[in-house]
């Protein structure tokens, strides 16, 4: 799992998008990170550790390559929007909605 | 695990379960170019939310749900735990 800083992130997003476009499928994960390193201490040990509770973990992935970053307060306002760019230019392979259907397969000529 | 029928629902349930327990939930998203559809799972590893579609019009959706999350995710929770005094 590479961990990466916000810009590289979505640099590696954007082509993970591209490599997927003929088969397989980008999942991308978002979750709330409290900024710890270790793992959790086994009983008998006390967290000397102070939990942040500023920060995100994205993750991404296309079954092979893996990539992460962390997001914090400061960052997430320019990260959002170049992400939410990133989703909307890259996810339009979707159907479009229109009453009128332009498809040729439905040629409604009689 | 149940797939939701009307965005509504989703995320207004979505926000629901992530408000319940910011640390334990995580939103999954997966996109098939080569399928045309796009998935979203809310979990918190107890209740599982789903809404899968092929609707390019829900891609804005979702995007602004994540961002939404993204930045609760970020802000300093005023409730629950704070340690900070007023």
């Amino acid at each position: 799992m590479v961990l990466l800083e916000n810009d590289s992130f979505l640099t590696e997003l954007t082509q993970l998008f591209q490599k997927c476009r003929t088969s397989g499928s980008v999942v991308i994960t978002l979750k709330k990170y409290d900024g710890r390193t270790k793992p959790a201490p086994r009983k008998g040990h006390t967290e000397s550790f102070e939990p942040a509770d500023n920060k995100c973990l994205i993750r991404a992935s296309d079954g092979k390559k893996k990539i992460s970053t962390v997001v914090s307060t400061k960052e997430v306002i320019k990260f959002q929007m170049a992400y939410s760019n990133l989703l909307r230019a890259h996810m339009d392979g979707l159907k479009k909605k229109d009453k009128k259907s332009k498809s040729k397969k439905t040629k409604a000529t009689q | 695990m149940p797939y939701y029928q009307t965005w509504e629902e989703f995320a207004r349930a979505a926000e629901k379960l992530y408000l319940t327990d910011p640390m334990k939930v995580r939103v999954v998203l997966k996109y098939r170019h080569c399928d045309g559809n796009l998935c979203v799972k809310v979990t918190d590893n107890a209740a599982c939310l789903q809404y899968k579609t092929d609707q390019a019009q829900d891609v804005k959706k979702i995007e602004k749900l994540h961002g939404k999350l993204m930045r609760l995710m970020v802000s300093k929770e005023t409730h629950s735990g704070s340690m900070e005094m007023d």
